[in-house]
């Protein structure tokens, strides 16, 4: 390791990018765009979810439910239909998320005390729409019973106070209103930032392709410094992103930032370390470009979407994949950004995720330098 | 066989990258069977004017006629009758020779018929038979850019464009380069190239000086020679080349000598004056009196090199 | 139009893919291999979420109630703290998702008065956090419901519950693999068309044998054909062997034409590949023409409601997603996949696909050649 090399190699990596402006915009917004987009479609709440309305028993108190459960924005009555089978043409279409059917026996067995007969008809295949009516409808439907059974109890001459419920008192810390976007906006700088990566590796393979490759072998600087010093001009870019994307996810999205910025800073450069490591072990092997984007893609890229805990809880993932997870230096970072953003944690609590995004730096540039030998010589 | 019948034309070609003026007013005509060269420095025009003349770019003004057909309006006429070979020869190489071949081949029409004897022949042309199954990137320079010129003349093509077809290759393969396009020309093929090596314009029968998009001089080497070289030219090969040329050049300066030019030429010198035969031992006294052994000197023809030099003075 | 000729092109292509092997072979069976994996990763509901109980009543009550909770399935067996300092670090660390705090007098709360119990969730992964609120919703409702009935001396096993019957169609089983891995294969399907139609053209710009190509006799139509045939063989088979794999894997039926889903599949097809030329078109190196085609990607993810329903969004947007082909792909996926549809649904579907695919494609055929220059 020669600091001057390094040098060298870093200030030629620079020209090279800056030479070509259309590609260094695009290396160096990428992120933050991706950001944008995929942010802004989690902030969207979900509302207007269109079902339709089969109401057999056509009451005061059924129609009274239907206003209990449509009330607000969250459903939107797309039509009250008149037989199943509109229900059906309706599905297939994709023009109702869900539907609600009154049975004829509504009100008496409401009255009676025996149960809620109504029944739900979700459409499976697209969970937000569906789940979220089924969700809404059921609350909506809870607190309709408790009105309704406070009514059948007076009027049974029994007291309310029979009513039996356990007062459940909910804190969702860090999140208060649970919603998703608090938490996996954090989570995209993880999966976003892994675009440098991809780039870096495309970078090792264009000097394979284009047969420079050579030359940078025959001269006198290492591997590890060539390695590095391609690597550094990506760290910039991602560090750059780095400022841009949490002021853009507290001033746009109102996402908190708890945290200190410093440490963030510091923490995402050993992450870019690690994850640009990756892209140089790819890039070392692979001697064509197009063959680095598919590798890539395939091994950072799309991991880094779905295996990162960012979308699908890692709890829930089998053991296997799990520890695939815990091999991505993105499913760290995930944990060190909703950290840093939500709780505000220190290092004290964030070290464990910096040692593992250290360890997995160091091993994957370490592979990626003896591979680099072997083949040269 | 060159017959008088004018085979490619422009006229008045401009072509400007936003502003930058690449080719800036080119007039020229190549007859049929006529091996026309472009010489020029890097940067000249001489790329984009080939690019212009088979309608890879659009010209800013101007027209041009190939086979009689005019480019601007039907390229795609033209393409099939035409042979190119680009600077960067162009193949694939990840292909063998054999597949190359067989795909300009199909490219440009051929039957499999036609494609068999064509590329026996063009096999034959580039010197490759029995190698047909090499990749192309394990051939050496001077065996690709034969290959190149055979593709691009796979299907007889009545025009050849080739933009600098010798770049990098070693002057043996150069030499031999240079011998396969005169076998095609002798079959009456038209051939336009571009370079930059001075020696190989000698082997054109006609030429166009180019610099900065401008043609400076047209006409064939001889014609040139005598148009631009004012004097003939002396070669010295003294020991200390630069000085030598100092010497003579203060000389000059002085007026003790009347010089065209003093060049330096590799390790040798050019001097360049009017009746040399008078003026050649008045040169060597004024080395010797300066200290410097001026070798041996012989009256040579001028190389277009110095002819293009002394064009652009 | 020469068709040996194309057939010539084409073979040149597929030449060149045999040559980089590595290429086709990564995203055919690397494509397929990780839709699996990640289908099985991400389908699984969720279980076993950490949860840490301070039992400060420590009554039978308290006792059935955590028992409860262990048997919804959603939780992993309690951990027992004494605390609430070690709650406070765990969730800091992001070590568990819920801890349930029972109040010291809770028992005798059920007995007599409204019983209270904390709960407190790990905002920071909220998907999580919300199944296990889900759960200990669930558990208590239920509990108030017994206690009210034996107070008002129903019989339980007479009565129903007033929950409404739910019925899941097209996915009975509520599988999550059944919505999950089409949208997945169909990302992943896109982006492998766009890019090896992206590459066709940017490669050889970039290693320099375009221009040879453009001076050889092909129209700008052959060209176009004879460059996307082998992509179109690429995209079809990474299709089929997808489609097998969530077939035989996550029991993703088929229950409408296969037929038709495999020709509606072809168009799609050809459809993101004409994007992908538009882009080799842009782009000037390899380089570009991968970030573009990923930034292309993700956008048309968005669009297909993979995160939030499109009907959400404002009417803005709603507008632009009419023009994503990946928005009406999927549509017609979902549809022949599970709800039998067939082309009287579909028709809108595959209407805008076609003709978005024609705007497209008369652009590129325009624009190619002047601006591969």
């Amino acid at each position: 390791m020669a600091p001057r090399h390094l040098r060298a190699i870093t200030r030629k990596e620079f020209t090279h990018i800056r030479r070509d402006r259309a590609t260094l915009i695009l290396v160096l917004f990428t992120p933050t765009i991706l950001f944008l987009l995929m942010a802004y479609s989690l902030t969207v709440d979900i509302n207007n979810v269109p079902i339709a309305v089969l109401d057999h028993d056509r009451s005061p108190t059924s129609r009274s439910f239907i206003q209990q459960i449509t009330a607000g924005d969250d459903l939107d009555i797309f039509a009250m239909v008149s037989s199943f089978e509109e229900i059906n043409d309706l599905l297939m279409r994709e023009e109702i998320k869900a539907a609600v059917i009154l049975a004829p026996t509504f009100t008496e067995d409401l009255k009676a005390l025996k149960n809620l007969s109504v029944q739900i008809i979700i459409d499976g295949t697209e969970p937000s729409g569906g789940a979220f009516a089924v969700d809404h409808i059921m609350s909506r439907a809870e607190e309709f019973i408790g009105i309704a059974l406070a009514d059948q109890i007076r009027a049974m001459g029994l007291s309310v106070e029979s009513l039996q419920s356990i007062d459940l008192r909910v804190r969702a810390w860090y999140n208060p209103g649970l919603k998703p976007r608090v938490d996996m906006i954090p989570g995209l700088i993880s999966m976003v930032l892994g675009f440098p990566a991809l780039s870096v590796a495309l970078a090792l393979a264009q000097e394979h392709e284009h047969g420079t490759m050579e030359q940078l072998i025959v001269s006198p600087i290492g591997r590890s410094d060539l390695l590095l010093g391609k690597m550094i001009p990506y760290i910039l870019v991602g560090l750059i992103n780095v400022i841009m994307i949490p002021v853009l996810a507290m001033l746009w999205f109102e996402i908190p930032f708890n945290g200190n910025f410093f440490l963030f800073f510091l923490l995402s450069a050993i992450f870019l370390f690690s994850i640009l490591s990756m892209g140089v072990l790819i890039g070392v092997f692979m001697k064509t470009q197009a063959t680095a984007m598919a590798v890539s893609f395939l091994l950072i890229f799309f991991p880094g979407f779905f295996l990162t805990g960012i979308f699908f809880p890692i709890v829930a993932m089998p053991d296997i994949m799990r520890m695939e997870a815990m091999a991505l230096p993105g499913t760290h970072y995930a944990y060190i950004a909703r950290g840093v953003f939500l709780p505000g944690v220190g290092l004290d609590i964030l070290w464990p995720y910096a040692l593992m995004l250290l360890v997995l730096g160091l091993s994957f540039t370490g592979i990626a330098a003896i591979f680099f030998k072997k083949k040269l010589g | 066989m060159r017959t008088n019948e004018p085979t490619v034309i422009a006229k008045n070609l401009v072509k400007e990258f936003g502003d930058f003026p690449a080719v800036a007013g080119i007039d020229f005509i190549v007859g049929q069977g006529e091996i026309f060269g472009f010489l020029g420095p890097n940067g000249s025009g001489k790329t984009t004017t080939i690019r212009l003349m088979l309608g890879l770019l659009r010209p800013t003004e101007g027209e041009m006629e190939v086979l009689g057909i005019s480019v601007n309006d039907h390229p795609e006429k033209i393409r099939p009758r035409v042979g190119y070979m680009s600077q960067q020869f162009s193949l694939y190489n990840d292909l063998t020779v054999e597949q190359n071949l067989r795909f300009h081949g199909t490219a440009y029409g051929l039957t499999n018929t036609e494609l068999v004897e064509r590329m026996s022949i063009a096999l034959e042309m580039a010197g490759l038979q029995g190698r047909e199954k090499t990749k192309t990137k394990e051939l050496s320079g001077g065996w690709r850019q034969r290959l190149a010129l055979s593709a691009a003349f796979l299907h007889e093509p009545r025009v050849l464009f080739l933009d600098e077809p010798t770049a990098g290759v070693d002057p043996i393969s150069r030499r031999e380069f240079w011998e396969l396009l005169y076998i095609l020309v002798a079959q009456g093929v038209t051939v336009f190239v571009t370079t930059h090596y001075m020696d190989e314009a000698e082997h054109c029968h006609r030429l166009a000086f180019i610099r900065r998009g401008k043609i400076i001089a047209t006409g064939t080497p001889d014609e040139l020679r005598d148009k631009f070289m004012k004097g003939e030219v002396l070669e010295l090969a003294p020991d200390d080349a630069a000085s030598a040329v100092n010497v003579l050049r203060n000389a000059s300066a002085e007026g003790r000598l009347d010089l065209n030019e003093v060049e330096l030429y590799g390790s040798l010198v050019h001097v360049v004056a009017n009746d040399m035969s008078h003026k050649q031992s008045e040169i060597i006294a004024e080395l010797q009196r300066s200290g410097l052994d001026p070798g041996s000197g012989v009256i040579i023809e001028p190389s277009l090199e110095d002819v293009f030099i002394a064009s652009m003075k | 139009m020469n068709f040996r000729r194309i057939a010539s092109l084409s073979l040149k292509e597929f030449i060149h893919l045999r040559n980089d092997w590595w290429l086709p072979a990564f995203m055919l069976l690397g494509g397929a291999l990780e839709l699996l994996l990640i289908g099985w990763a991400t389908s699984r509901p969720i279980a076993n979420l950490p949860m840490m109980v301070l039992d400060h009543d420590r009554s039978a009550a308290s006792r059935a109630f955590i028992v409860a909770l262990e048997n919804t399935g959603t939780f992993a067996d309690a951990e027992f703290v004494y605390d609430e300092d070690d709650i406070r670090e765990s969730m800091e660390r992001g070590n568990i998702s819920i801890a349930v705090i029972f109040p010291p007098g809770y028992g005798e709360q059920i007995a007599d008065g409204s019983p209270s119990l904390s709960v407190i969730l790990n905002g920071a992964e909220s998907v999580p956090a919300r199944e296990a609120l889900r759960a200990v919703e669930g558990v208590a409702g239920d509990l108030g419901e017994r206690i009210t009935l034996e107070r008002l001396n129903l019989d339980p096993s007479e009565f129903e519950g007033f929950i409404p019957s739910m019925r899941v169609w097209f996915n009975e089983t509520l599988s999550e693999a059944l919505y999950t891995t089409p949208a997945e294969l169909g990302m992943m399907l896109e982006i492998t068309v766009m890019l090896f139609a992206a590459l066709s053209f940017t490669r050889e710009r970039e290693l320099g044998t375009l221009e040879q190509l453009l001076v050889m006799p092909y129209s700008t139509l052959e060209l176009i054909l004879g460059k996307a045939f082998p992509v179109v063989i690429i995209g079809f088979s990474q299709f089929l062997l997808m489609l097998g794999m969530m077939n035989v894997f996550f029991n993703v039926p088929v229950r409408g034409s296969l037929i038709l889903l495999l020709t509606l599949a072809l168009f799609y097809i050809a459809v993101e590949l004409t994007k992908g030329m538009v882009i080799s078109v842009v782009a000037k190196t390899q380089h570009q023409a991968f970030l573009l085609v990923l930034l292309v990607g993700m956008a048309d993810f968005m669009f297909t409601g993979y995160a939030a329903p499109v009907e959400s969004m404002p009417q803005a947007v709603q507008f632009v997603a009419n023009f994503i082909p990946a928005h009406h792909w999927l549509g017609i996926m979902r549809g022949i996949l599970l709800k039998a549809s067939d082309l009287t649904v579909l028709w809108p579907n595959v209407l805008i696909l076609v003709v978005m695919g024609t705007i497209i494609a008369t652009f590129s055929m325009r624009y190619v050649r002047r601006a591969l220059n």
